[in-house]
């Protein structure tokens, strides 16, 4: 019985990876931008479309369809922030987050119109077989989700901390204003915080096409799941999304195994309002503090 | 309402529509089933504008409220014989309960948690209709009686057609009033300023939650309203696609405004209704329509009308902004 | 009619506000003056619980605001106005005021029946905000929506908003900022009949316009009270002559506001 509910949480670690993935890039977006991004998975579901051309359709080597791939993400996310929210700059939150939900419709409706709705598979990157470990079975899908988690994260924490980059971003978020007074260049920053937000989500979303095959609405389940997973963490904290996500993978995999896999999201969605009953900052959130 | 010129003919018109049809005789039932389908989507989206042009709250799972009433209406008709009347209102307070169990967590923190709570909602309750089937019906749905309202057998699609009408009108004028007193007032202020607001005595938490169960309550009417139309209710008729819909109607409408509602309603309703067959077809259009309006017509279908009735009268209101303060 | 004591507001490391005390009589104008950053924006917003209070009491009318939640402040009888005019244009200009009296009035979801009393306090309602329009000269612009209306309007309204719930406190911050030499002498005449009725704490620069009206000037810098007395002693006095040096004479070069 241990074993297999160490199987099933190490199942579910590897998949909160994907919803850690998303939920960072949300948290990046956020912490830049105060706009929650609704467009998130849809516009990683389009990245993982440029994969799937490159690969099966233009025949390019699998490594360098993901690089182009996370590279067109890169770009569309700074491009999305150069002509949609740039022009929306200082018009209230809610206008900005109503184009995310425009664009999400947009990409989902077009990639649809171009591809169908019929899956289309993508081969796992790596095809090696699981290999049995102490009784427990590791897929290298899985290994290399973690394993990509934890560099991004590390990265990420990196830039963020270490680079005027990440000084900038936080400038930015305390007063754009001032900001913007003290010479930082606010639509590069603002650009370069969306281009890797929107990279985080390809990420997550090229890792799940092998199983969740390319659909125009493979990342609707997923990307929910990181909403949940950076509220669970605050809404902010890098740290909380990445654990947010870690828990979220174990806890719907543990649905999956043992209640409903049918009603996982809506368990999930009845614990989230409990834990924002008790916690209404999440579970590692600090408090926010408005400016007057 | 004022602007009885331009209120009156519309309703004039809906008024007579089955007599028209009547005439032009050809699929009938259809159209009317058409019109009055869009009289209830209408009220959905005035009820999301009431949340989010009015008070500035955003809801992505309003079709959950809907099929919270539309179930309720259904179960209560199928088991109990409850008529259009109590099924409306039943499945209004059921809607709102829920929303008060939503709102109260998710409306006091930051604004786009709402927003995301509510996604999480719709999807549950689809997730909930589907699996629940003792109580549902699950994947094969449930079906109604012949409506009845008030002891009166309105089962025909005229009657059915007027029943709807007559609905739209009631919302709107609710909707209209509450907007032009107080309550109503204190939502727009919530929207505008949380500090002025509280400053002027607005308890902003709870008026944000108030504004939140007035929105699901006209949205869980109307579902009971469609279950009857419809005559039966299942799962797919309220996913997050139709949640995306009214979104859409209330955007591209113009927010804050129930002419502009009813006018997307239409828009959205129409370009749903044309490019069906084409699956991802409306929802390109729909979501390119929605980022065009925020980019370029932050008003909507309701400012490109006004701006045209404007022209007008321009001249007068600049004459009258420029009184001196000192005169 | 204010009584604080020892009031201290934090902003991190920062103390924006740092021991005041302050005490204001029932009636008459009282002015609240000092360089940018001084801490007045957020005295204002301590005395009306927008900021909360790292230490130190606060009593209007015997009753302790601390105790209270922002929007019950207003019925306590402290209404106040923004530095930058914060008005709801959503709404029109007279919906505006009537919004100030918000917690005077009661009708909840009934006002979407129009129920009989509710039509009665709309009425009521209304009366009061179109006399105070009329005085106020603004109207003409009772249907327009504040963003449409030139900036020293708004300012006007602002104050119009606070001042229609009857308070017995008044707290106006910076309401002359930003109005024209035509637009000035309205305002400060409906500022000077307020303080007939009720205690005015206002915010301003302006020496010269506070020189007719105010009984008492409270100078502040770095959060602390450094001054306070009669307009004419105060511009006088040495420490307040050397806090203003340098940021010009009124010091009213604002950006970073509260
Ligand atoms: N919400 C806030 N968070 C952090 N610091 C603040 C906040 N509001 C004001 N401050 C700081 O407190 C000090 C006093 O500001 P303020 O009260 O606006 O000054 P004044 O109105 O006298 O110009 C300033 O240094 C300002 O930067
Ligand atoms: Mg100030």
């Amino acid at each position: 019985m241990t074993q297999y509910l160490l199987q099933i949480s190490l199942a579910g670690l590897a998949q909160g990876s994907l919803y850690a993935l998303t939920a960072l890039g949300l948290v990046v977006i956020y912490n830049a931008s105060t706009v929650v991004n609704f467009a998130h998975g849809a516009m990683g579901m389009a990245a993982t479309y440029v994969a799937y051309v490159l690969i099966s359709q233009l025949h390019v080597p699998v490594p360098l369809a993901f690089v182009g791939a996370i590279a067109a993400a890169f770009i569309l996310g700074a491009v999305v922030q150069a002509l949609l929210l740039e022009r929306l700059n200082g018009a209230p939150i809610l206008t900005q987050v109503v184009v995310t939900l425009g664009l999400f419709m947009f990409l989902e409706g077009v990639l649809g119109l171009a591809f169908g709705y019929n899956p289309r598979p993508m081969a796992p990157p790596i095809a090696i077989a699981p290999v049995t470990v102490a009784g427990l079975v590791l897929r290298p899908q899985d290994i290399v989700q973690l394993a990509l988690l934890v560099a991004l994260g590390v990265a990420l924490a990196a830039l963020f901390g270490a680079t005027k980059l990440g000084l900038g971003m936080r400038a930015i978020t305390e007063n754009t204003y001032a900001a913007r007074l003290m010479g930082i260049p606010v639509g590069r920053v603002l650009g370069t915080a969306w281009g890797l937000g929107v990279l985080l989500a390809a990420v997550a979303a090229i890792l799940a096409a092998p199983t969740t095959s390319v659909t125009p609405n493979m990342m609707d389940t997923i990307v929910v799941y990181g909403f949940i997973a950076a509220i669970l963490g605050g809404f902010g904290s890098l740290v909380g999304a990445v654990v947010g996500g870690l828990i979220l993978g174990v806890i719907v995999n543990m649905i999956d195994a043992f209640l409903a896999p049918e009603l996982a999201m809506s368990i999930v969605f009845g614990l989230l309002v409990l834990v924002l009953y008790v916690r209404p900052d999440g579970l590692f959130g600090r408090k926010a503090v408005q400016k007057v | 309402m004022p602007r009885y010129a331009v209120t009156v003919p519309v309703v004039i018109i809906a008024a007579v529509l089955p007599l028209v049809l009547q005439l032009i005789g050809e699929r009938q039932v259809y159209w009317l089933f058409v019109v009055s389908e869009f009289f209830v989507f209408a009220i959905v989206a005035i009820s999301l504008d009431l949340l989010m042009g009015r008070t500035g709250q955003i809801s992505l799972g309003h079709s959950g409220f809907v099929a919270v009433g539309a179930y309720t209406a259904a179960i209560l008709n199928a088991r109990f014989g409850v008529d259009l009347l109590g099924g409306a209102f039943a499945g209004g307070s059921l809607a709102a309960i829920a929303s008060l169990f939503l709102g109260v967590p998710a409306t006091r923190l930051r604004g786009h948690y709402l927003g995301i709570v509510t996604l999480g909602f719709g999807i549950a309750v689809d997730q909930i209709a589907l699996k629940w089937d003792a109580l549902t019906g699950g994947d094969q749905g449930l079906h109604l009686h012949r409506p009845t309202l008030l002891g009166l057998d309105v089962g025909t699609p005229v009657l059915m057609y007027y029943v709807a009408l007559i609905a739209l009108i009631v919302a709107t004028l609710l909707v209209w009033s509450l907007t032009r007193t107080r309550l109503g007032r204190a939502f727009a202020a919530v929207k505008d300023s949380e500090i002025a607001a509280a400053a002027m005595g607005v308890p902003v938490a709870s008026t944000k939650v108030v504004a939140f169960v007035c929105s699901a309550f006209l949205a869980g009417a109307a579902g009971g309203i469609y279950a009857f139309l419809a005559g039966f209710v299942a799962p797919e008729d309220f996913g997050i696609d139709s949640s995306l819909l009214f979104f859409a109607m209330v955007v591209i409408g113009g927010m804050g405004s129930i002419p502009g509602a009813i006018g997307g309603a239409i828009i959205v309703d129409a370009i749903k209704n044309a490019a069906a067959t084409v699956s991802g077809l409306s929802l390109a259009i729909l979501g390119g329509m929605i980022v065009l309006v925020v980019l370029f017509f932050p008003g909507g279908l309701k400012a490109l009308l006004r701006r045209h009735a404007a022209k007008r009268t321009t001249l007068d209101r600049t004459r009258n902004a420029t009184v001196p303060l000192d005169a | 009619m204010l009584e604080a004591r020892g009031v201290t507001v934090r902003f991190g490391g920062l103390v924006a506000v740092d021991r005041l005390d302050l005490e204001v009589p029932d009636t008459g104008i009282f002015a609240l003056v000092g360089p940018n950053g001084a801490g007045k924006t957020t005295l204002i917003n301590a005395l009306s619980r927008v900021c909360s209070i790292a230490s130190g009491s606060v009593r209007v009318n015997g009753t302790d605001v601390l105790e209270l939640l922002p929007h019950q402040v207003v019925s306590a009888g402290v209404a106040r106005s923004f530095q930058r005019a914060e008005l709801f244009p959503t709404l029109t200009v007279l919906e505006n005021l009537l919004v100030g009296l918000h917690s005077e009035m009661t009708t909840g979801l009934e006002g979407a029946l129009m129920t009989p009393s509710t039509r009665r306090q709309e009425k009521a309602a209304r009366v009061r905000a179109e006399r105070l329009l009329r005085e106020l000269n603004l109207w003409e612009l009772r249907d327009f929506s504040p963003a449409d209306l030139p900036y020293g309007h708004q300012k006007l309204l602002d104050v119009a908003r606070a001042l229609i719930s009857e308070p017995k406190l008044l707290l106006l911050d910076e309401p002359f900022a930003g109005l024209t030499e035509a637009e000035t002498p309205r305002l400060l005449a409906c500022i000077a009949g307020a303080g007939r009725r009720c205690a005015v704490l206002m915010i301003e620069h302006h020496f010269e316009l506070l020189e007719g009206i105010a009984e008492r000037v409270t100078v502040m810098n770095f959060g602390r009270k450094i001054a306070e007395g009669s307009p004419s002693g105060v511009r006088r006095d040495p420490e307040v002559l050397r806090c203003y040096l340098g940021t010009g004479r009124h010091g009213q070069a604002e950006t970073a506001a509260c």
